[in-house]
Parts: structure tokens; sequence; C-alpha cells
């Protein structure tokens, strides 16, 4: 049974493996004696020995491994997963939403993920998180438009 | 050369300089003082506001942060027993024993003196080597070059604490990044995968800020709740007077500890992606190894103090001078430099120092003054600094992942590397959970395109392969790369052996 290094290899050996066998459909340039395929076939073709290696290496300790593997610390996947989702939906929202709208909810909405206001002092809390995304979005906002001249996304859906 | 130093010191005295450098280093002690926060990850948030300055503004600033994250660290080290940076862990050791045993100010400030004078002794490498070097590197022909990325990259590999496979597989894996989107030699469209935003290629920097931002945050938002402790040992009330002209005498009056320890900073520095944490963990094993009292290492010494914050400011100039000489970024922190110089245009390698002779002394002054700022600011805020480590991470983090994508953003005010830098968020936090580490990768993104630049233009010279091992400065680089892949076998075998001696499960 392989690890999760011997399933890292595999994955590793797989990508480098399909962009080996399309590096073969790039076309060569009379300018030049070395088509624009022959580094990217050396490093894929390395990549993909190294990583046959580790698939080699993990499947050999797999034999030797007798012991179950120890009990890991407890870890908060969920949320690690939840925040790059929200992550992402911010990405996707940049260009739609604009700079100002896109970053005020999320930062508020990965405060509150983060550290959920509960309890007796909730809406305390939610006011704190609200005032802190406000905070930080004009901060962040004022310093790159106007000092730093740096012209931040626009939304399509917002106008602003 | 003093007197490109001189000038360059009076030209940094203008506010304009000043101003950025003393927030760079503000910037960099309040980030190396928060556990959990690096120096990459301060400098990452600190590259975007450097767009809109002159160059040398922005590197100034840029070396702020770097000089003051190198001793924030210490603080939250030496006062709560938690390192801010990794590179403040061997701090830890003697500098919280000390602070315990009622010399809290005497172990700060043993720490921030250190720090200075290994930071000089590294800034006197850095002025008397980076041009000496830079001419060695410029009789190198594109063979050489190659080689010594090669070489780099192996060195990389090897001596990362996880397995030299992995190690390898990391820093092929940042190659492969660079052949995706158009072959830099001829700017042919190549393995663009259907998707739009690779088709001009992947820059490095949103590749770098994704990788090195996301896996600390995520792997800090796993375990979100682990650093209350430090907020109740921040309410305690501390008094850091001390006689500075005692903690003076305790590090002058060991030379030898000094200089040793700051060398092996220097040395650390140079060597390609190894890093602070490194270099003070092993000055730190010298000192005990050469004391007269080994002993009492671990008690609150303050050679304990002196050995792991003179090495670590030391490896700064180490690191620079490696990017300085030769285009090779020394670590994380040197490579956003490197993106620095290339979002100001310029080209960083043995021509840097020539034909920019006022920018590279330029940053020479501001690596000097900022010793002397950093010292500024702690006397005024250390006690302050412990009150930073408060700030509710959950607040911290989303504002850092903005600043991130507004730095990636800003690169070419495009959304393309907005997307590259969430992309590659998740691709370095997996590699972080699959133990795969980042150094060589990023330096891979970094270097895979001048060795493939370098390796065309060699066998388009002339295409005999033989002269990569016959010349003779390439084929003794291509020697130490496989002379330094070996060592870390070797070195890998003997700690299987010894785990397997233990009992437990080595890694290969």
């Amino acid at each position: 049974m392989l690890s999760r290094d011997g399933w890292a290899g595999l994955a590793v050996l797989a990508a480098s493996l399909v962009l080996f066998w399309l590096t073969l459909g790039l076309k060569g340039n009379p300018m030049v004696p070395i088509g624009p395929g022959f580094y990217p076939r050396i490093v894929l073709g390395i990549t993909a020995a190294l990583a046959l290696l580790l698939v080699g290496a993990d499947w050999a300790a797999a034999r030797k491994r007798a012991a179950p593997p120890e009990a890991r610390a407890q870890r908060n996947y969920r949320l690690v997963a939840v925040m790059f989702l929200v992550f992402g939906v911010y990405c996707g929202a940049l260009p739609y939403l604009g700079f100002r709208v896109a970053t005020l909810a999320y930062i508020a909405a990965s405060n509150a993920l983060l550290d959920a206001p509960r309890g007796a002092r909730g809406a305390r809390g939610w006011g704190r998180v609200g005032l802190v995304a406000l905070i930080a979005t004009v901060v962040i906002y004022y310093v790159f438009e106007h000092y730093l001249l740096v012209l931040l996304p626009r939304g399509r859906w917002t106008g602003f | 050369m003093f007197e490109l130093l001189g000038t360059a010191l009076v030209h940094l005295m203008q506010v304009k300089y000043m101003v950025p450098l003393a927030l760079g280093t503000l910037a960099g002690i309040v980030g190396g003082a928060l556990p959990g926060v690096t120096i990459t990850m301060t400098i990452i948030v600190v590259l975007p506001f450097t767009f809109g300055m002159d160059p040398l503004q922005g590197l100034a600033a840029m070396t702020g942060v770097y000089v003051g994250g190198s001793a924030g660290g210490l603080v939250t080290a030496v006062l709560l027993g938690l390192p801010g940076t990794p590179s403040a862990i061997a701090t830890t050791f003697d500098g919280h024993p000390m602070a315990q045993r009622g010399e809290p100010g005497r172990a700060v400030w043993t720490g921030v003196w250190a720090s200075v004078f290994g930071g000089l002794i590294g800034g006197v490498f850095l002025i008397g080597a980076t041009g000496p070097l830079a001419s060695i590197a410029l009789q190198f022909g594109p063979w050489e070059f190659f080689s010594l990325f090669i070489l780099a990259l192996s060195m990389v590999a090897g001596l990362v604490e996880a397995s030299l496979l992995k190690g390898l597989i990391a820093g092929a894996l940042g190659c492969v990044v660079t052949v995706l989107g158009t072959d830099p030699v001829m700017g042919q469209e190549r393995l663009t995968l259907g998707v739009p935003f690779v088709r001009g290629g992947i820059d490095f920097l949103p590749v770098l800020i994704g990788v090195f931002a996301f896996a600390q945050i995520m792997t800090e938002v796993e375990r979100v709740g682990g650093v209350e402790r430090a907020a109740h040992a921040a309410q305690r009330k501390l008094s850091l007077a001390v006689s500075h002209a005692k903690v003076l005498w305790d590090i002058v009056s060991r030379p030898f500890l000094l200089l040793w320890t700051s060398f092996i900073g220097v040395l650390i520095g140079v060597l390609p992606a190894i890093g602070g944490s490194a270099a003070s963990m092993m000055a730190y094993d010298q000192a005990k190894k050469f004391s007269r009292h080994p002993e009492k290492f671990g008690s609150g010494v303050p050679e304990g103090i002196i050995a792991s914050e003179s090495s670590n400011n030391a490896n700064v100039g180490g690191s620079l001078v490696t990017i300085m000489a030769f285009g090779i970024p020394g670590d994380a922190v040197t490579a956003v430099m490197l993106g620095a110089l290339t979002i100001h245009g310029i080209q960083s390698g043995p021509l840097f120092i020539s034909q920019n002779a006022q920018l590279a002394y330029g940053i020479f002054a501001a690596y000097l003054v900022a010793h002397l700022l950093m010292v500024l600011i702690l006397a005024l805020g250390a006690r302050w600094m412990l009150r930073v480590v408060t700030v509710p991470k959950a607040a911290l983090f989303p504002v850092v992942l903005v600043l991130c994508t507004v730095g990636a953003y800003a690169l070419n005010n495009t959304m393309s590397n907005v997307y590259v830098l969430l992309v590659f968020g998740v691709l370095g936090y997996a590699m972080v959970k699959f133990g795969f580490p980042l150094a060589p990768f990023i330096l891979g993104v970094i270097l895979g395109d001048q060795i493939e630049i370098n390796l065309v233009r060699s066998i388009m010279t002339d295409s005999d392969l033989w002269l990569f091992l016959t010349r003779p400065i390439s084929g003794t680089l291509l020697a130490m790369s496989v002379g330094s892949l070996l060592l870390s076998l070797w070195q890998h075998r003997r700690q299987q052996r010894k785990l397997a001696a233990s009992g437990e499960d080595a890694d290969f």
C-alpha cells in the first residue's frame, strides 16, 4: 500500500508524462537548431524519472512498514478548504464587484470564519468584524490608489 | 569603493529614502516579532507598496524589512519563549531562560547588539566581496552560468531537511513551471494547456507570493487558536532597563565567538536558500562546541544569544552578496527583492554592480543604516512589541492575503497574476502537506528560464556538449553539483541508519 509520498509521486509522474507527450506536438523553428520542446523534454523527463524513483522508494519502504502510522495532531482541514474556497470566490468576484466591495466582503467573511463571534457578545463581535473589514479596505484602497497610484480592479456590475 | 559608499550614505540621508527605510525596518521588526509571520511574508506584504517608488526607495524599504525582521524575532523569542521567526529559534534556548531568571533587558539587548555586530560584519563582507565576485562572474560564458545554476539547484535540493528525492522533485517542478507559456529564446508559444493567462508565461513573483503566503497562512489556519499563550504572557509588565556598556562588553569580550558565528552566518547566507534558521542553529552548535562550559548552554548564557543573533544578521549580508554578484537569490526574501529589481527594469547578476553602481552602493548604505535604525526602533518600542503579538490572527490573515492579491495584481494590472497566485497558493499548501520543500521549487521557478537560455546559447555557439565538462570552471561547478548531491545522499543515508537504529521510520 502506497503512502502519501507514493501518491504524490504518482501525481507528479502522471502530470510530467502528460506534459512530455504534449511537447511531442511542438514544431521546431528553422532559426534555432534546437526546437522549443528540447529543454521541456529534458526537464519533464528528469521530473518523471525522479517521481518514478519516489514511487519505487515508497513501494519498497511499504514492504518494511509494519506499524500503523502514528496518530497526528488534530488539524482543522475543513477550515483550510473553506478559506481556500472563500479566497477563490474573492478572486472570481473581483472583476465583477470591484476591489472595494469584494475586499470588504472577503475580509469580513474570512475574519468571521476564523473567529466567529458567538454568545452574549456576538453583536459586538460582528461589529468588530465589520469595522476591521471596513478600515482595512479603506486604508488599502486609499494607500494604493491615491499614494502608490495602483489602479485597483473596478467592478463590471457595480461600476466602481 | 569607500568613496562610492560615502556618497551613497550621504545620498541615502534624504528624507525620501530614510522614510521607506525606517518604515521597512519597523515593518520587519513587527513582522519578525509576530509568531507565525516570517520575514518572507512581511517582505511579500511590503512588496506592493514599493511599486510606486523609485528603485532605491523600494529596495531600501526591503533591505530594512530584511534587517529588522532578522532581529525582530528575538524580542518574542526572549520574552515569551516564542520565536517570532524560525531564525530566532536558537535565541530562545538561552534568551528565554535569561529573561526568566530576571534579566529580560540583558537578554534582549545582548541579542540586539549581537545582531548589530553580526550585521555589520556581514556588511563588510557584502561590500568587500560583491564586486570581486561579480568580476569573476563576468568571465563566465553560457556553459559556466548553466553549470552555476545547476549547482545552486542541486545544493538547495540536497541541503533541505526533507528527503533528497523530494528536494530534487521540488526543484524540477519549479523548472517545469518555466516551460509553460513561451519559449524564452524565440518567444514561441508552448504548453499553454489552453489556459489564456499561461500564454505569456508565468511570472515568478505571483508564484512565489502564492506558494509562500498560502503555505504559511493555511498551515496556521489549521491550528487557529494556538497562539493564545502569547496574548496572556504579553500582559506581564517587564522592565527592559539595562546597562548598555555591560551588554556591549559581554559581546566584545568574546571576539572569537562573534567573528566565528558571524562568519558561519555569512557562509550560510552565500549558499542559496538555506536561510537564517540553519545559520543560527549551526552557529549555536559551534558556540557550544568551542565553549569551556558547554553544559551551561540552555540555562541563559550570553554566548548562546550572541551566537544565534550575530549569525542570523550576518546571514543577511551573505544572501545579498549572492543576488548582487550572481543574480541567484540567497533565500526567499532575496527572491522577492530580485522580483522588485525586475519590476523596476533592473537586471540582477554580474553586471548589476557595474551598470547600477549608485543603486548597488545605495543598498549597501541602506543595509548599514538599517542596523542603526533597528537599534533605535527597538530602544523606543521593544516593550510595545509584546502587544503586537496579541493582534488576532483572524483579523491579520485576511488582510495579509488581500495585500498579496494587490501585490500580484499590481505587477501588470491584470487579473491573470491573481489567478496564478490562487493556483500556486493551492499547490504550495499541497506541497507542504506532502512534505515537499518550497525552497528548491522557488529556485527552480526563478532559475528555470536562465538554465534554458544558457543551455540553448551554449549549444547554438558550439554543439559540442563535452564543453560543459571540459571548460575548467563549468566542469568544476558540475563536479561540485555531483559532489553536493552525493554528500547529501550520504548524509541522508547516515540519518536514515541512525533513525532505523532508534526504531523510527526514516524518509529517503
